[in-house]
């Protein structure tokens, strides 16, 4: 059954907003608290979070403009922006409720109570927007537009859930601290307090952020290539065929950029040394 | 180390008060027009919920032995400058918001203006009491309707 009068794209959007909304205070819980954690203002993380969920499901939104108007009511597509909706808004404001205790939202296993709400909260959180994503991006494979299987929506199908799935890979041995201990950090210092601007990544060892970073855009990455190829498919610069090629090899360049960026990152190497050279 | 500048706390408490009187004022005086419930609502009480939101959020949780559990820990946390702050935005916002919408219920049912502005006043001064005395008018109003 479909809902006749739901607007999937909307949905998506006020998600958007209420992350964009919320990073407002952030902003100028930033510019008051002297507090720190890992060596940055305790509100770098909330920002972080808010802007880049922000982000996350304005994109969201904008892909879900390729489904089949008629399609928009599914089940599947309105239970996933629910769920989505849910888990994003519980883990942006467990990530504020620690910030605001200065206390560290992740790898914080200090009291049983934050490890617990550390790995089922905010674990389960995480998983739901990642697969929340993935099932859109199939909802989309299933139910383009009318003759809309061009290149840009296949860039937005392979966005979805191929960014989704590596995010997901990547995001299982960083949260765990598998590799080298709680922290995204491999060998270097353990601190943002050196890590690049905004970023935090670090300039003195392995960062798994990094890789983490490279698979969740190509959220962005694939449906823009999707888009620029399918303009030049339609403008006759190359044939349609030529252009879902395009999208796929872009698709594989993304996935080795991502296993390069993982491997530097365990091998404890920074992807940009401060002072030049001093990672290796 | 970033340097963080200490809130000028009696200028923001100054700025805050001042929004809300005025804005206070355009309720009870001003004409009711679409703009004024935009700028009051979507304006003046979103933009001290927000004043509100930054300082609950850098200071809240800062107090030792603040919290909600018992009268003790709530007073505690009024001796912190930065949270009786928040806690004065808070009610200027709560307030206001009230405000807003005795104003909005008591035109739809037709109160005049002069009976609305001492309920509106003692809301400005004293929240709860006003919303008490508001909610009286209408009930009221709402009885002599049906009974008419």
């Amino acid at each position: 059954m479909t809902a006749p009068g739901f607007d999937a794209r909307r949905a998506a959007l006020h998600i958007a907003l209420a992350c964009g909304v919320l990073a407002l205070p952030s902003l100028g819980a930033l510019a008051l608290d002297a507090r720190q954690l890992s060596g940055v203002s305790v509100w770098a993380k909330p920002l972080k979070f808010q802007l880049s969920l922000a982000l996350h499901w304005a994109t969201v939104a904008l892909l879900l403009g390729l489904l089949d108007p008629a399609r928009q009511g599914l089940p599947l597509v309105r239970w996933a922006l629910r769920i989505g909706a849910f888990a994003t808004l519980v883990e942006l404001l467990y990530i504020v409720l620690q910030a605001a205790r200065g206390r560290a939202s992740h790898f914080n296993h200090d009291t049983w109570l934050e490890a617990l709400l550390y790995t089922a909260l905010m674990g389960t959180g995480a998983l739901l927007i990642v697969a929340t994503t993935a099932a859109l991006g199939l909802a989309l494979w299933r139910h383009p537009r009318e003759g809309g299987r061009d290149a840009a929506w296949l860039g937005a199908v392979l966005g979805l859930v191929l960014g989704s799935v590596l995010t997901l890979l990547v995001a299982v041995p960083l949260a765990s601290g598998a590799i080298a201990g709680p922290g995204p950090w491999v060998g270097g210092l353990r601190s943002n307090g050196a890590g690049l601007p905004l970023l935090g990544w670090s300039t003195t060892g392995g960062d798994l952020r990094v890789p983490h970073f490279v698979a969740t855009h190509l959220l962005q990455a694939l449906p823009l290539a999707g888009w620029l190829l399918a303009r030049g498919a339609a403008g006759g610069r190359w044939p349609p065929g030529r252009a879902h090629a395009g999208v796929w090899g872009v698709a594989v360049l993304g996935s080795v950029l991502v296993a390069l960026a993982f491997a530097q990152a365990v091998a404890g190497q920074p992807l940009w040394a401060r002072g030049g050279g001093a990672g290796a | 180390m970033s340097a963080v500048p200490a809130l000028p706390l009696e200028a923001v408490f100054g700025a805050v008060s001042g929004v809300a009187a005025l804005g206070w004022a355009l309720l009870i005086l001003g004409p009711r027009r679409p703009w004024v419930r935009w700028l009051l609502g979507g304006g003046v009480v979103l933009g001290l919920c927000l004043v509100y939101g930054v300082l609950v959020m850098a200071f809240f949780f800062t107090v030792p032995g603040g919290g909600f559990g018992t009268l003790a820990e709530v007073m505690r946390l009024f001796t912190v400058p930065e949270v009786a702050l928040a806690g004065w935005v808070h009610y200027l916002a709560f307030d206001l918001a009230v405000g807003l919408w005795i104003a909005q219920r008591a035109d739809a049912e037709g109160v005049s203006r002069w009976l609305q502005a001492p309920v509106l006043g003692v809301t400005f001064l004293f929240g709860p009491l006003g919303l008490l005395m508001g909610a009286a008018v209408l009930a009221a109003r709402r009885r002599r309707g049906a009974g008419a």
